[in-house]
């Protein structure tokens, strides 16, 4: 592509982004592709850290990510550059209770206070699980490392998600939840009982004793007292997020795959970008089936017919294939149209997974050419 | 196992269908509640998130929150489906437990999302405590359950072990020790698990085998979904390929077909490759099922793929 061409391209996001957030549906190769394009950034001079979420054991193992919480903090990826002045790549695995244990640390006013919550049994059991925790903490970990100053790129890949807009409205939810009135008035006075006197709330308790014994409704106003303290951080750094997400500093990438349900996912995805006012940077299509050389209709008609045979196996999977890979574009020209001017890059089927920097840099110049190392 | 017929499949009264997201569990649960039907069984379909088409994809409309009849088969088999939303298995339960209506709303209205947050797990447990229920009613022959997809299934299985962590006493204990049963008990629940011929699938189907043996769960054969059909000509060019047919293709014809077959061969060793690790690591039974060259499987393709399900050993 020529520098004069006015097409915006997926390259434009890897030199001009500060943060970039790849989405979409499962199983489409959303982590690959977000560790490509980290490579891609690094090639190109950027210091980059890719945030990764559950990623599959062998591309883990090609960013060296090894199991467990030393995994949260940065690694230098070898073998991507050449010299440390071309820029270089770093990845992490999200560890979500990590992450919420450094925010309460952070936002506490005082050790006690954050052992308090950190040590209470309610947080242990939902620090991972708390509703949107994983989502809202790639975010966080997100806001964390492009605060740091230390990286040109941060590149976030989201955790999969049915509804993947559930992590745009993750801080969002945080304080709906801090705002909810049963949580508001568990967290007014010291003593709980006594002073519970919101109806909402005496149902919240008394249901919860009801179906899970007294020992929890302890913990859990516990809980929320303890939370409470910290609680106007927490909101001060949702509302944070969520203006860094809406700034010209970020841009989304969304992946999916040919697949209708996932198309469909996409679609909603660029639609929820829209109407939001997040920046929306392009859209990656994995796993398409290559579309064959038509067969002549003279020859086609003289193939039709065959016994079976080796050329009846060859004139057969040369129509299987056909007729999906046709499907599967037909499919994506409702999508290509909704993303209008924003890149849409369409990448085959691999022959390999992709388990090496090798891999991802091959992968990295098909997603926007090749890249100057 | 012989997994020719419908017996394995009908020989558990609720089947838990599970996969990663993308390898498509949710065809395949849809499709073996319409292989028990065709056999005979009335089979009650549910889709616990809700996703949407499930109810037209077996011949009826969009799921609601009561059975409804989606197709009857011949034979006298038949399909009902519905979803279990967590905030109707929450009122369920309170309602279970003599609450009274005003306060019952007042409950659920404002708190379940704080009652779940408290309690992890909870509205996994409660939905699956309502497919206990069902089971112990014996509201159909086989339930099948479309698992929660992505990284979900796991979890939402070990819901009810798992709460006993945090829950020491009350009716969650109670109702979690009777889920567990439940799951246990090879006559009553086992799990099928999907995934795909690929890399990525076959590595997080293996884990989410250990998993789930760990919380002490059957496990069905195991459901490998769009494999495309051996094709040992491809092996040959088009041109010898032709010789065996005592024909002669046209360069162009040799061209079109050759830019398939490289694809091809690529594709279905890749497949064998992956199979063959499936068979070395899970000692269980293998269901191939077929790929459709479709992007997406409606009603008139489920047939297909419930036949499959049913037709004996790969």
């Amino acid at each position: 592509m020529s520098a004069a061409d006015p097409v915006p391209t997926l390259r434009d996001s890897v030199i001009g982004a500060d943060l970039l957030v790849t989405c979409g549906p499962g199983g489409v190769g959303k982590t690959t592709t977000a560790a490509a394009l980290g490579v891609a950034a690094a090639r190109s001079g950027r210091r980059v850290v890719v945030v990764t979420v559950d990623p599959a054991r062998r591309l883990a193992d090609a960013l060296g990510l090894e199991e467990g919480a030393a995994a949260n903090d940065p690694h230098l990826v070898k073998g991507v550059t050449k010299r440390a002045s071309d820029g270089a790549l770093w990845a992490l695995m999200l560890d979500a209770e990590t992450t919420f244990d450094r925010l309460v640390h952070e936002q506490a006013a005082s050790e006690r206070q954050s052992e308090a919550i950190l040590t209470n049994p309610v947080y242990r059991a939902i620090s991972g699980s708390l509703a949107g925790a994983q989502e809202y903490m790639a975010i966080e970990r997100l806001h964390q490392l492009y605060t740091s100053g230390e990286w040109d790129l941060v590149i976030v890949d989201t955790p999969p998600s049915r509804h993947a807009i559930d992590l745009l409205e993750a801080p969002d939810r945080l304080i709906r939840f801090l705002s909810h009135p049963v949580y508001r008035a568990l967290t007014v006075g010291q003593r709980a009982f006594a002073r519970v006197t919101n109806a909402a709330a005496g149902a919240f308790l008394w249901a919860v004793r009801r179906l899970a014994g007294p020992q929890i409704v302890e913990d859990t106003i516990e809980f929320f007292r303890s939370l409470s303290d910290i609680e106007p951080g927490l909101r001060r750094r949702a509302k944070e997020v969520s203006a860094l997400l809406h700034s010209e500093a970020a841009t989304f990438v969304v992946v999916c795959s040919p697949r209708a349900e996932a198309i469909g996912e996409a679609e909603h995805l660029v639609e929820a970008l829209d109407e939001r006012g997040y920046p929306f940077g392009g859209v990656v299509v994995n796993l398409i089936h290559p579309l064959p050389e038509p067969l002549t209709a003279a020859d086609a008609a003289a193939l039709a017919d065959l016994g079976a045979g080796p050329l009846a196996d060859h004139v057969e999977w040369h129509d299987e294939l056909t007729e999906l890979a046709t499907a599967e574009r037909e499919e994506l020209e409702a999508l290509r149209e909704m993303a209008g001017d924003v890149p849409f890059v369409e990448l085959p089927l691999l022959d390999v997974d992709i388990h090496d920097v090798a891999g991802l840099a091959g992968l990295a110049e098909r997603l926007l050419g090749r890249v100057e190392r | 196992m012989d997994t020719a017929g419908a017996d394995w499949l009908t020989s558990t009264r609720v089947a838990i269908v599970a996969g990663k997201g993308g390898v498509g569990s949710s065809t395949v649960a849809a499709a073996s509640a319409l292989a028990a039907a065709q056999d005979g069984a009335d089979v009650l379909f549910i889709a616990v998130d809700g996703r949407p088409g499930m109810g037209p994809l077996l011949g009826g409309d969009e799921l609601g929150d009561r059975d409804r009849l989606l197709q009857k088969t011949d034979g006298g088999g038949r399909v009902r489906g519905r979803t279990i939303p967590a905030e109707q298995a929450f009122s369920d339960y309170l309602e279970l437990k003599g609450v009274g209506g005003l306060l019952r709303r007042a409950a659920t209205a404002a708190s379940l999302p704080m009652i779940a947050a408290a309690t992890p797990g909870l509205e996994h447990l409660l939905v699956l405590g309502m497919i206990k229920q069902l089971e112990k009613e014996r509201t159909a022959d086989l339930i099948v359950v479309d698992a929660p997809p992505a990284g979900h299934a796991a979890p939402f299985l070990r819901s009810a072990s798992g709460l006993s962590d945090v829950v020491r006493s009350g009716p969650v204990l109670e109702q979690a020790d009777e889920v567990s049963e439940m799951l246990t008990d090879p006559a009553r629940s086992q799990v099928m698990l999907v995934t795909l011929p690929e890399e990525t699938p076959v590595n997080e189907v293996v884990e989410l085998a250990a998993d789930i043996g760990e919380i002490g769960i059957s496990l069905m054969p195991l459901v490998v979904n769009a494999c495309w059909a051996d094709r040992p000509g491809l092996a040959k060019t088009p041109a010898m390929a032709a010789r065996s047919h005592k024909t002669k293709l046209t360069s162009a014809a040799k061209d079109a077909l050759e830019s398939a077959a490289g694809f091809g061969r690529l594709r279905l060793a890749r497949q064998e490759h992956q199979l063959e690790r499936l068979r070395a690591e899970l000692d269980l039974p293998i269901i191939q099922l077929p790929r459709l060259t479709t992007t997406q499987i409606g009603p008139d393709d489920l047939p297909t793929l419930a036949a499959a399900l049913v037709g004996g050993d790969e």
